[in-house]
């Protein structure tokens, strides 16, 4: 066969020179004649040719020569019109056999062949009608074939073509029922044009179709410039039958599929799927292609290889096996396959266009649910193909920390502007449009956690110290990208990045909690910060006593670190770590105008390193929550330390004046108790029941805890549960009764100092004017001058105004209060916070106010809450309040 | 150092309450009768300096002044174990030795004569504190020298330290049996009159109280002084267990007395304790039945006037009512138990409150020391501001009255300085009482913001005999 491909077009161009003289010795024979008689004659002569000449050779032993010597005797009677006989035409054309190179018993079988013919010239004109069927036949094609080895073992579904292509030939028309009559129409010529171009077409047809599977024009398939879709040439459509025209159209539809695939893979036409992980799409669909393009080139090569042969002239390779020829059917049934894969990778390319990442693979992750197995293998390998990249990804992170990630196509991202001092709470996060669809939240949740963990350990921390068994897991998670998708998360890969998730956080949870002690940190916050250390927050307000009430402009903080240090000293706090002691700090606020020392002082909790970026979050929040405990303690303070103790020291000077002061210092006296009773109750409730009680909640939690933002999730909460409980977060009218509330106590001492300050005025001018008295008494003198009497007895006047002045303004503030208290009382028993309203019936536990004010009972009747609308609130309190009774 | 709270002895009564105050401290912080810290107690949980100081040695002084008349208690206290434990210069004893037989007005005007050697020794404890808060006396008020030099003590003391906080602890006599000392009742109520004007605090502890507890809580037929006493300093050291275990609320001493007492005069504080249990108790059943006591149940118990440890007699009327209520609960709480007692209490009116103003019952927890082995799981001590206490000043005033009435046995007073020329300081003595019975009388009614102290008639002087009794009533 070797030999053949150079000589491949000679035996083309044998082949069809050969069968345009036998059809002209069977013109000179016969004599003109209609077609189909023709081309029965011709049809005998190629079946003749086709199945066995032996046969001719062994009944007539006549050699070529006589055979030809017998023709042209018959012949010879027969005249041309333009002179030349027919024998010496018939004679030339066996010259012209001669010199092709020819099979020389197929030529003597030809020539035996036309004897008979010549012989029977005239009387079985009729008979050469019976079988239509021969008609069919191709000469040239049975020539071919008998050149070519291969088509020896030719099929019946070459003979179906041949068929088909015969009938085409006439015609151009898609409707197959003409093809039946074209042929009888087909003039001579044409007919004879066909047979010349026969062998060509058809190679043609079938390597065009070939080449439109790879999205090459051919010589009837051209590219329509707007759809990118195939056409018939139309120049060339006249040389196709209606059924080739057809199969060829419908294989292009390959071609058309090729052709986008190609565009979609290809990066600079910005179809292309993006980052990395489209990159890996493409290099997938390019593989894809390459397949293809090697299947197409399978083909190609098969049709060159036959073309070869069939020019290589047609005796040398006739008992050769050629039933393997490609057909346009033959393509027509390989292309289905193809065709859909191709169909497939346009469709999944076309979804994936201009994505990346994430949103990438979950758009083929969309296809995956395919109940045919081709689809659903082909959607698995390229999602496989494309979680290469995101695996690599999340393996880098989850086991270094490093996001190599220049597509930003990674479900975690890293903020550049973020400092390391918010590591843990800012600097990573979720790109949550780059989360594939089969990466659940928590699973992302934890792997954002594990890298954030590591990245946490090295820069904050100053860990070096990588996880164990850090190269198997690697192994483990990159080996198999295909289970990032898979249906249920049991894989090795899943498995693999829960134990770096439980070993990484593990780590740095016993890194926090050991060498860095995050709960006694926590610990020492709530103590000093949320004023759990009673005994050194009493002593601390002692210490700065002066300094808190000072004009803020005269508070220096560094006075006040010494006042810490020696209040950390003598208290309890004494016996705490000093690491954590060292991050207590009292700040010194710019004072507003009217500020004293009490606005503007308060501690912090100075917080570095890891537990800087831990905490560093909630320190607003401790910030906002110390102001009102700091306000409570000093209202404390002026109460017990100032009013009360006052008033009980005072008590015993002052007993002499009882009669005249009794009346005001009773109704101080009783209304300081009121304002004890409201403040220490108010106390109790934000540091016994909010604090206390949510910070074992807190505890519990932080001891069943395994990983660290469980801690610190637990501490947020924390932290929220205590704003709504120191009246931070609450409604303003809360907010603002409680002010009032504070407002008068600040108020009622004023307003004490100054009464005492009269008080004692009154009280020394009676023992001045007592000494005076004894003095004259011891000197002999008796009695006092009417000035001096006169004098008394205007202070004395002057004093009972005071005091008369004092009673009323007492009473002002006392009504102020009581009025504060009443809406504070009637905010908190309309409140729909089961716990604020147990509070509001505390505050008044006996009952003094609802007594006083009937509004306040009014809250918990029925109509109230019909009125306010809360049923919401009903229903609870029904629920609660039982409950509360157990 | 912080909030600093000397303590004052007088008298054998005082002495001894006191002893076993400063044993059952010193139990609970892990100090041994030396002085010295055990091993075992180092959980700095505990606060120990505003009890005690330390000495360069690493000993843990009492911040206590012991002072008596006669030598009997404080040689027993010097002849114990614990003689080590207290700082010698602040042990004071009378040269004279012969106490005050039982004479409040012998005891005071000793007192009086001795107040430069004592308040030496008080001025230097006092000097000796960063921020004093203030005082705390022990002593019976029956008795000579508790209740006589006590209540000089305790004048000049609200004269000089009139910034520090006086409180008491007072035994009161038991009215069960009959006192050998006839001049109790005169003892008595010159003691009352100071400790309405001059002591800021008052924490009754009531002989008759304690001992019918004895007899019938634990089922001591005939309770000793020890026995008695161990009640007494079970109270003392948990009344005082906010300031040594310091925790977010009530860490000094006027944070914990300020919201009980409204006015300078209502002062006299009521204790209840519960579960009670004695030494023999703990000693024969062991651990073997630890109650599951609940908060509820505590908090419920404290307000039974069989747990009170002031017998007030009863209360015909039904009108006296409580001014206000500190409990001290310590063990195993739950913190969200607390809240929920005390809205049933609330809902069942278990407690009968003043009308004329808010109060409730606070609540402070607190620990308990790691040290001591408790057979409940929870345990508490109430401090009540009630005013059915006036009972026991109106008893008081009863025999008073009849005693005063035939004038009997105020010889004895009459010999010394103070009632010299007259007896008007019994008789003021006596309206001073009588107004704080008709203040309290007042506080249950709701109109007590417009009260006002009706003198009553002086008591006519009567002259009587007194006689010398040897023993004082709280030892």
């Amino acid at each position: 066969m070797s030999q053949d491909l150079n000589v491949g077009n000679d035996v083309a161009a044998d082949a069809s020179e050969i069968s345009n003289i036998i059809n002209e010795m069977i013109i000179c024979i016969k004599g003109k004649q209609l077609p189909e008689v023709h081309d029965l004659a011709i049809a005998e002569l190629s079946k003749m040719v086709a199945e066995n000449n032996l046969d001719i050779r062994d009944s007539n032993m006549l050699s070529e020569r006589e055979c030809v010597q017998k023709i042209l005797k018959l012949l010879s009677d027969r005249k041309e019109e333009d002179g030349k006989t027919v024998s010496d035409y018939f004679h030339e054309l066996h010259r012209k056999l001669t010199l092709i190179n020819c099979v020389p018993h197929m030529r003597h079988s030809l020539m035996t062949h036309l004897l008979s013919m010549a012989d029977n010239s005239d009387d079985d004109k009729s008979s050469a009608n019976e079988d239509p069927r021969s008609q069919g036949d191709n000469l040239t094609q049975i020539l071919f074939c008998r050149l070519d080895s291969r088509s020896s073992s030719s099929s019946n579904q070459n003979e179906m073509e041949l068929v088909n292509r015969n009938g085409a030939g006439s015609s151009h028309s898609y409707d197959s029922s003409q093809s039946s009559f074209g042929f009888r129409k087909q003039s001579l010529p044409n007919y004879l044009d066909a047979t010349k171009m026969f062998p060509d077409s058809q190679h043609d047809v079938v390597m065009s179709a070939i080449y439109s599977f790879t999205g090459v024009q051919g010589k009837y398939l051209k590219k329509d410039v707007v759809t990118g879709r195939f056409k018939l040439d139309p120049q060339n459509i006249k040389f196709l039958t209606t059924g080739q025209a057809g199969m060829l159209l419908r294989l292009s539809e390959l071609g058309y599929y090729h052709d986008r695939v190609v565009k979609f893979s290809d990066v600079s036409t910005g179809f292309n799927a993006i980052g990395s992980m489209g990159q890996a799409l493409i290099s997938k669909l390019k593989e894809e292609l390459a397949n293809f393009h090697g299947q197409v080139a399978v083909l190609h090569d098969k049709i060159q290889r036959f073309r070869l042969v069939a020019m290589s002239g047609i005796g040398y390779r006739e008992d050769r096996d050629s039933g393997d020829e490609l057909t346009l059917f033959k393509l027509l049934a390989w292309y289905i396959k193809p065709l859909h894969r191709m169909q497939w990778l346009t469709k999944i390319a076309d979804a994936c266009q201009i994505k990346k990442g994430g949103e990438l693979a979950s758009t083929v992750y969309d296809f995956l649910d395919n109940g045919n197995d081709m689809v659903n293998e082909l959607v698995e390998d390229l999602l496989t193909a494309i979680c290469g990249p995101l695996v690599r990804m999340i393996s880098k992170w989850i086991l270094e920390g490093g996001i190599s990630d220049i597509h930003r196509e990674f479900f975690v991202k890293s903020i550049k502007d973020v400092g390391v001092d918010r590591l843990w709470h800012d600097k990573f996060r979720l790109r949550l449009p780059m989360l594939p669809k089969f990466v659940p939240i928590e699973l992302a949740n934890k792997i954002l956690m594990t890298g954030k963990c590591i990245n946490f350990l090295r820069e904050i921390c100053e860990e070096q110290g990588m996880m164990k068994e850090r190269d198997e897991l690697m192994k483990v998670m990159e080996s198999s990208a295909a289970q990032i998708f898979s249906y249920t998360p049991d894989t090795s890969w899943h498995a693999a990045v829960e134990t770096c998730y439980q070993q990484t956080s593990k780590h740095v949870l016993d890194i926090m909690v050991g060498p860095h002690k995050l709960l006694d940190h926590l610990y020492g916050m709530r103590r000093y910060l949320l004023l759990g250390q009673g005994d050194f927050i009493s002593i601390l307000i002692e210490n700065m006593k002066n300094e808190l009430e000072r004009p803020g402009l005269d508070v220096y903080a560094n006075d006040l670190t010494s006042m810490l240090d020696s209040a950390l000293r003598c208290t309890n706090a004494q016996y705490d770590d000093p690491d954590i002691l060292n991050h207590l700090d009292v700040i010194v606020q710019r004072p507003f105008n009217g500020d004293i020392g009490w606005d503007i002082i308060s501690l912090q909790y100075i917080v570095h390193g890891p537990l800087a970026a831990m905490l560093e979050s909630t320190m607003p929040t401790y910030k906002v929550l110390f102001k009102p405990l700091w306000r409570m303690k000093h209202m404390e303070f002026v109460l017990s330390m100032k009013i009360w103790k006052e008033q009980m020291g005072n008590a015993k000077a002052l007993r002499t004046m009882k009669s005249e002061i009794g009346k005001a210092s009773h109704r101080l006296n009783l209304f300081t108790s009121e304002i004890m009773h409201f403040i220490h109750q108010m106390q109790y409730y934000v540091l016994f029941e909010v604090i206390e009680c949510n910070w074992v909640e807190l505890q519990k939690k932080m001891q069943k805890a395994t990983t660290l933002d469980e801690i610190l999730e637990a501490h947020e909460k924390f932290l929220q549960t205590i704003l709504v409980g120191c009246f931070v977060s609450n409604k303003a009218s809360v907010e603002h009764s409680l002010e009032v509330v504070y407002d008068n106590i600040i108020e009622l001492e004023k307003w004490q100092s100054s009464f005492y300050k009269d008080c004692f005025q009154e009280l020394s001018a009676r023992k001045k004017l007592s000494k005076i008295v004894e003095k004259s008494e011891e000197e002999g003198v008796y009695g006092l001058t009417n000035n001096m009497i006169l004098q008394r007895d205007q202070e004395a006047k002057m004093f009972a105004e005071k005091m008369d002045i004092a009673c009323r303004g007492l009473e002002v503030i006392a009504t102020d209060y009581e009025k504060a208290v009443s809406s504070f009382l009637m905010s908190l028993n309309s409140s729909d916070d089961p716990n604020l309203q147990l509070f509001g019936t505390r505050l008044d536990f006996n009952e003094y106010y609802k007594k006083r004010d009937t509004n306040l009972s009014k809250p918990l009747t029925f109509e109230h809450m019909r009125m306010s609308n809360v049923f919401a609130l009903n229903s609870r309190f029904v629920i609660c309040t039982p409950s509360c009774q157990e | 150092m912080p909030s600093e709270i000397i303590t004052l002895q007088l008298g054998q009564c005082g002495n001894q309450i006191g002893f076993e105050f400063w044993k059952r401290l010193c139990l609970e912080h892990g100090i041994s009768p030396s002085g010295v810290l055990e091993d075992f107690a180092n959980d700095g949980l505990d606060r120990k300096d505003v009890f005690f100081y330390q000495a360069d040695d690493d000993h843990y002084i009492p911040r206590a002044v012991l002072l008596d008349l006669e030598p009997r208690v404080i040689n027993t206290i010097m002849g114990s174990v614990y003689s080590k434990l207290y700082n010698p210069e602040n042990v004071y004893l009378s040269k004279h030795g012969g106490g005050a037989g039982n004479n409040w007005a012998s005891g005071y005007s000793q007192g009086e004569k001795l107040q430069e050697e004592v308040f030496d020794i008080i001025d230097r404890e006092a000097d000796g504190s960063d921020s004093l808060e203030g005082f705390i006396l022990c002593h019976s008020i029956a008795g000579g020298t508790g209740s006589g030099m006590g209540s000089f003590i305790m004048e000049r003391l609200a004269d000089r330290y009139p910034k520090k906080l006086i409180q008491t602890f007072s035994v009161f006599p038991n009215q069960d049996e009959i006192s050998d000392v006839v001049v109790q009742p005169y003892n008595s109520m010159l003691t009352l009159k100071r400790l309405t004007t001059a002591a800021d605090s008052v924490v009754v502890l009531d002989n008759t109280a304690l001992n019918r507890i004895a007899c019938d809580r634990l089922h001591i037929q005939n309770p000793s002084f020890s026995q008695i006493n161990n009640l007494v300093s079970t109270i003392m050291s948990v009344s005082t267990t906010t300031l040594r275990y310091p925790s977010y609320m009530n860490n000094n001493l006027i944070g914990l007395t300020a919201p009980l007492i409204p006015t300078p005069q209502l002062h006299f504080l009521m204790t209840g304790y519960t579960p009670l249990t004695s030494d023999s108790d703990i000693n024969t059943q062991q651990q073997v039945n630890v109650r599951k006591t609940t908060v509820l149940d505590v908090m419920r118990r404290l307000l039974q006037p069989k747990n009170m440890m002031v017998s007030t007699g009863p209360d015909k009327s039904n009108h006296h009512c409580y001014i206000s209520i500190l409990n001290i609960i310590q063990g195993e709480v739950d913190p969200t138990q607390v809240h929920k007692s005390l809205q049933r209490i609330r809902d069942r009116k278990m407690a009968q409150f003043i009308p004329w103003g808010p109060t409730s019952i606070q609540v402070a927890l607190s620990r308990s020391s790691p040290y001591v082995q408790s057979n409940h799981r929870v345990s508490g001590l109430m401090l009540a501001n009630h005013t059915s206490i006036c009972s026991l000043f109106e008893r008081a005033l009863n025999q008073y009255d009849k005693l005063r009435k035939r004038g009997a046995f105020l010889d004895q007073f009459r010999r010394e300085d103070i009632f010299k020329d007259d007896l008007n300081e019994l008789d003021e003595s006596r309206e001073t009482v009588d107004c704080l019975v008709q203040e309290y009388e007042a506080a249950t009614r709701e109109d007590y913001m417009q009260f006002s102290v009706k003198r009553g008639n002086g008591q006519a002087d009567s002259k009587s005999e007194d006689s010398r009794s040897k023993t004082s009533a709280g030892s």
